[in-house]
């Protein structure tokens, strides 16, 4: 199977470092999320993996191989890094095609991923005419066209209308179950949330995270439960029995912090307080984003100036 | 990776680009145009001064502007918005991604430039009419095969700077008053160094007959060692710089 390894990877433009030391694996099988505020080097490492901006130090290899040792890299590799990038003036199927020629990939298989892609009905009309989720629909069929192991997206949902945002989050899913490797980027938690099952994380151009998603939230975000009662006194006094801090909301429905739902919902009916809603709320990955970030703002906040 | 791919597919972005061929249309247009214009004007052809093969081509100096300008187009059109990325991803053995470019630039060019040479002299002729009687058929058969040549190269010298210099605009705003202006204004200038500049030296190939130290041949060949030079250059920044 095929994954990208990025080792020790180091980018400097100028006396700016864009990428900072960064290793990880990207596995096949799983969307990665590539997580990190704008300028945390998340398109730098992805052009440094298609061998297109050159490493200060470091490397990055996909299966084993160094992209431009890759013989037909489209065949391999396809990525979406600047939906801006297609020429407007071509109609978006010649924009395939010229694409698709070069790596010896049959025009075919070019109005495939137009029809994949929902495209085919405006295949011939200049790329110039394109609102910017059709831009993006049109990169995301130029990733595929080589129908490859390995998928990179910058910011695929990016522009895209609400049908859009779910039709790339199935495709996600479809790549990753049909085993290939995906990695995606984006700024969008909740988008990412939706889609990823693991995460890498930047921040600065070093590697902040490198977690199962489900396992960055629960590490980063304590357990709450929202409970809804008619005798709220009785509630927070037998929660407070226990120990449990409970937060009242406008609304009229209480969070419990730090709590989990079973151990509440025992509570409540042994004091005999009448719920009328109880439930869980997960932890996001907003929260937890912002839980590690926060902490790596105030770790990095020094001066950077001398 | 194998070459005739990387050509394939460098070829059909030419040919979907509409301003490329529509830039060596008006190759043609504008030569012949002032070929026409200049062997109709010509007035002093008891001068002895007086060039009936450069009259008869004389449309190529206005309009080797549309063979530069598809060089340069055909280059730039790589660094709009992030396109190289898409390019050198496809393909990214970078050297001979440019040497596909320069092959797809230089035989339009060349196929263009004699096809419009060749006109351009028929009209030329038969505007300037009786003064043209004097050309012989190999001094017609080199005018003309030579101004495809240059055409050629100049319009790959313009890719190599436009490569070098990663804009169309900038090397357009650099070749067309270089070509138009300097040369011109020092171009009368003969036996100095202005007889080595790209475009002055491949011109003499246009000229029945010529003094100095350059001949029509040798002339064409410091054109070509211009042109050369710039696609050495360009290649050079394609493949250091990042893309």
């Amino acid at each position: 199977m095929t994954s990208i390894d990025v080792q020790d990877l180091t980018k400097e433009f100028g006396d700016r470092r864009a990428v900072d030391g960064l290793t990880f694996r990207v596995l096949p099988g799983r969307v990665t999320g590539f997580l990190g505020p704008n300028g945390a080097g998340k398109s730098t490492t992805m052009r440094l993996v298609l061998g297109l901006d050159r490493p200060t130090a470091g490397s990055a290899t996909i299966g084993g191989r160094a992209y431009p040792a890759l013989r037909e890299p489209l065949r391999h590799v396809g990525a979406l890094l600047d939906a801006q990038a297609a020429h407007g003036s071509r109609t978006a199927r010649d924009h395939l095609r010229v694409l698709a020629a070069s790596n010896r990939i049959p025009d075919r298989r070019v109005d495939e991923v137009l029809e994949e892609t929902g495209l085919a009905s405006v295949a011939r009309r200049r790329v110039r005419t394109y609102s910017l989720g059709m831009r993006q629909r049109l990169g995301i069929a130029a990733a595929l066209l080589g129908d490859p192991e390995v998928v990179m997206l910058d910011e695929p949902s990016n522009g895209l209308d609400p049908e859009g945002i779910v039709w790339v989050r199935r495709l996600l899913r479809r790549l990753a179950g049909e085993g290939r490797t995906v990695l995606v980027s984006s700024h969008l938690m909740n988008e990412t949330a939706s889609f990823a099952d693991h995460l890498v994380v930047l921040g600065r151009g070093r590697l902040l995270a490198d977690t199962p998603m489900r396992d960055f939230i629960d590490a980063r975000v304590r357990p709450r439960v929202r409970i809804r009662t008619s005798e709220p006194g009785a509630l927070t006094s037998a929660l407070a029995r226990h120990g449990h801090d409970a937060e009242e909301h406008p609304d009229g429905h209480w969070t419990v912090h730090d709590a989990r739902v079973d151990d509440v919902g025992r509570i409540a009916s042994a004091a005999g307080v009448p719920v009328l809603e109880l439930a869980a709320e997960e932890g996001t990955l907003e929260q937890a984003y912002f839980d590690l970030t926060g902490a790596e703002t105030e770790f990095t906040a020094q001066p950077q100036e001398a | 990776m194998e070459v005739t791919p990387v050509l394939r597919s460098e070829w059909l972005k030419v040919r979907t680009l509409r301003s490329l061929p529509g830039a060596l249309l008006a190759l043609f247009a504008a030569t012949t145009a002032f070929s026409a214009l200049a062997g109709a004007s010509a007035s002093d052809v008891s001068d002895p001064g007086f060039d009936p093969l450069f009259t008869a081509l004389s449309g190529v100096i206005p309009g080797q502007i549309a063979a530069v300008t598809f060089g340069a187009m055909a280059v730039s059109s790589e660094f709009h918005r992030g396109g190289l990325r898409l390019s050198l991803a496809a393909v990214p053995r970078r050297g001979r991604w440019f040497a596909a470019k320069a092959a797809v630039i230089a035989v339009p060019a060349l196929l263009a430039g004699l096809v419009t040479a060749f006109a351009a002299l028929l009209v030329g002729r038969a505007a300037l009419g009786a003064a043209a009687d004097g050309l012989s058929a190999g001094e017609q058969v080199r005018g003309v095969v030579g101004c495809g040549v240059y055409l050629m190269l100049m319009a790959l010298f313009a890719a190599g700077i436009a490569a070098l210099l990663r804009s169309g605009v900038a090397t357009l705003s650099l070749l067309v008053p270089f070509i138009l202006v300097v040369s011109f204004v020092i171009g009368d200038a003969t036996g100095t160094v202005a007889d080595f500049l790209p475009d002055k030296a491949g011109q003499l190939v246009l000229r029945e007959t010529y003094d100095g130290t350059l001949g029509p041949w040798s002339g064409l060949a410091v054109t070509a060692l211009w042109s050369a030079a710039a696609l050495l250059a360009g290649a050079w920044r394609v493949r250091r710089a990042d893309a």
